[in-house]
């Protein structure tokens, strides 16, 4: 019932108040654009070090590394569901990529880890829409599924990139601005147009709050299913040729745990995990923002092992404060 | 007065019809699951005989029976956890930090107190996803999600990465020792099984847990605490998880920050194989434990048959994936079943 009501409330006074009123109305909300912003300068003030221009191109780096597969996490969460299974799909799509370089052009390998990406995410939507798996388990399984293939493909070994353009253009930096981060606020706007202007985020978020309403009112739900993982699928992979590319490497370890980043990148920027809703601006926020804490921990000299503690903690704490705010309803992902 | 009395018959009709589907989907189901796991356990156990060199060698079976029952105990604390209808992601961790912690306090106060300091620490972790997910309402799946990552780190900063070696020859000649031929893990199982068994079949506790897990607001109506249930069945979870994790060091003799890992989908396979249904409600410890045994057996053949080690990641997430659409197209059919007579 509270919910709806806010979202009643909000509909009006969008539509009432005029558009400067609303910018301050969505700033107001950002509480933790506030919060990022005033770490990075606690973080600063420590360490001068933190403001340098080669230490914030890091921090883009991995800010887009974790949020380009965060925006497709977005979607899926908006749908009610979720997807464990990145890190195995960024190992086998970056050894493709890294396999057939030698043999095709630049943007050859990457459309093709790309494409590699969304058949993965093809067949954890198959396993969620028609065999009727709850998506956490099955992308758990399709996790180690995909994480074998990858070893199996290489041997355990690493397979090394050549190809100096192909570097090149993975760690490119315009300024300070590293290409992948452009990429990544282009792949945000493009997701944030995909979830709210689209007849396929509104299927997405029409089953996400209610999966049995959107079916009985003729939405296609397992199509929409199948799609979303795709998608997803597809920015993983790209996230993970980036990622191979600044590496100058692929193997089957180099993304292992990173899905508890991408979740807790989504889950802090305000997503909720029971489905319904998204906010991409949210996820790019919670993306810098776990940026930011990872690269303080550098600086400050702490165990990179206290990052696991950290991670972990933070997700729960962020799911708390949620659960305790909105009336927490039932979340989907479980089932 | 006639239209009354018209409906309730309707009602009697309707009532004694859907109990009639009911019953016939609950057979049906019993009669699939334990197919289920029959059929894969007769192939394995087929092409382990016939393939597999040395399978049924002295030494091989005693390595499946331990592998097999260190695999059982943890299954035997996700089942209960299943049958809440909750899940623990975080065993592989709590099994190493309980590990780790056994094998630095046998080394210091020898075996007893390492065997009850690893299982202690590890109802300490049972109580915090207990915590998190009752009293701050974390979804399970997620809860004990970020519980794995936080607990692995705590493992790796306790160990500072390095392994920790174990001195104490009683204490690793406890899990290597046999009874009667039989390795005393896999006697650890049994008779733990037997002990769960016990508990989610005839105590009250198992019942409510299992009927809590079936229908949470029916069971909260009857008067059940949801929240009590569900801490319990965490710390069980996490104290089996330890008691494998004890084993584990006995066993290898030496423990490293990695121990663990992956084993969080295993146990989930062997629980869901043995007929525990993801949507909880029914809790099988039998069915746990014998698809431990066919994991260890399939494990065990791949070794046999020199099949690279990744391979056993593919035919995990086969077998999970089998299980699970078992479980989902069966739990279709029934709902399907129900929605026909009763519409």
């Amino acid at each position: 019932m509270t919910i709806t009501n806010y979202e009643e409330r909000e509909a009006v006074a969008d539509a009432r108040s005029s558009l400067g009123i609303r910018v301050v109305q969505q700033l107001s909300r950002q509480y933790l654009l506030a919060i990022l912003i005033v770490l990075a300068f606690a973080v600063g003030f420590v360490n001068p070090y933190f403001w340098g221009g080669g230490n914030l191109e890091n921090v883009l780096f991995s800010a887009a590394f974790v949020g380009i597969a965060a925006c497709g996490m977005t979607l899926l969460i908006a749908g009610g569901m979720l997807d464990l299974s990145i890190a195995g799909v960024i190992a086998v799509a970056s050894i493709t990529a890294a396999k057939v370089l030698p043999f095709t052009s630049v943007g050859g390998a990457i459309f093709l880890g790309v494409v590699v990406g969304a058949v993965l995410g093809l067949v954890n939507g198959v396993l969620v829409a028609y065999l009727r798996i709850a998506p956490f388990i099955a992308t758990l399984g399709s996790l180690y599924l995909f994480l074998g293939l990858a070893f199996i493909w290489t041997q355990g070994r690493v397979v090394p990139i050549r190809s100096t353009n192909f570097r090149d253009l993975a760690t490119m930096s315009f300024g300070h601005v590293p290409l992948v981060a452009v990429v990544f606020t282009v792949l945000a706007a493009v997701t944030f147009l995909l979830l709210n202007r689209t007849y396929f985020g509104r299927t997405l978020r029409a089953f996400g709050s209610n999966e049995r309403a959107a079916q009985l009112a003729g939405a296609h739900v397992n199509r929409t299913k199948l799609i979303a993982f795709s998608i997803a699928g597809a920015m993983s992979a790209l996230s993970g040729v980036f990622m191979a590319g600044r590496l100058a490497s692929a193997e089957g370890n180099m993304a292992t745990g990173i899905e508890m980043s991408v979740i807790a990148a989504v889950v802090v920027g305000g997503t909720a995990l029971r489905g319904g809703r998204g906010t991409v601006f949210g996820t790019m926020v919670g993306a810098s923002l776990f940026a930011v804490l990872g690269n303080a921990l550098n600086l400050l000299g702490v165990a990179s092992y206290w990052q696991y503690v950290l991670t972990g903690s933070v997700l729960i704490a962020a799911i708390a404060v949620g659960a305790r705010r909105r009336d927490a309803a039932e979340v989907k992902g479980a089932g | 007065m006639s239209s009354h009395t018209t409906t309730q018959g309707l009602v009697e009709r309707e009532r004694s019809l859907s109990a009639e589907t009911a019953a016939r989907m609950d057979r049906r189901q019993r009669i699939t699951q334990s197919f289920g796991i029959l059929i894969p356990f007769v192939v394995v156990l087929a092409v382990g005989l016939i393939f597999a060199p040395n399978f049924a060698s002295g030494s091989n079976v005693t390595n499946m029976l331990v592998n097999a029952g260190i695999l059982a105990v943890v299954g035997y604390g996700m089942t209960l956890v299943i049958a809440l209808r909750g899940i623990d992601l975080s065993v592989g961790s709590t099994l190493a930090l309980a590990a780790v912690v056994a094998a630095v306090a046998v080394n210091e106060w020898g075996g007893v107190v390492g065997t009850l300091a690893g299982i202690a620490m590890a109802c300490v972790l049972g109580v915090i996803n207990g915590f998190v997910i009752t009293a701050f309402r974390v979804p399970a799946f997620i809860a004990t999600l970020s519980t794995m990552s936080v607990f692995r780190g705590a493992v790796l900063l306790f160990t500072g990465g390095a392994p920790v070696m174990i001195d104490d020859a009683p204490f690793k000649a406890f899990a290597t020792g046999t009874v009667a031929g039989i390795p005393i893990p896999f006697i650890v199982a049994v008779v733990l099984g037997f002990a769960m068994w016990f508990l989610l079949e005839r105590m009250r506790y198992g019942r409510h847990a299992v009927a809590a897990g079936g229908n949470p607001e029916a069971a909260v109506d009857s008067g059940i605490r949801i929240s009590t249930m569900q801490m319990i069945a965490y710390v069980i979870a996490a104290a089996s998880a330890g008691v494998a994790g004890v084993l584990m060091a006995s066993q290898l003799g030496t423990v490293n920050g990695s121990l663990g890992t992956g084993l969080e989908l295993q146990v989930i396979a062997i629980v869901v194989l043995g007929g525990t249904s993801m949507a909880g409600g029914r809790g099988n410890i039998v069915g746990t434990f014998a698809a431990a045994v066919l994991l260890a057996m399939i494990n065990s053949g791949l070794n046999l048959l020199n099949v690279a080690s990744f391979y056993q990641y593919v035919a995990l997430g086969a077998l999970l994936v089998f299980a699970l659409s078992l479980d989902g197209v069966q739990r279709q059919a029934i709902r399907r079943a129900m929605e026909g007579k009763l519409s």
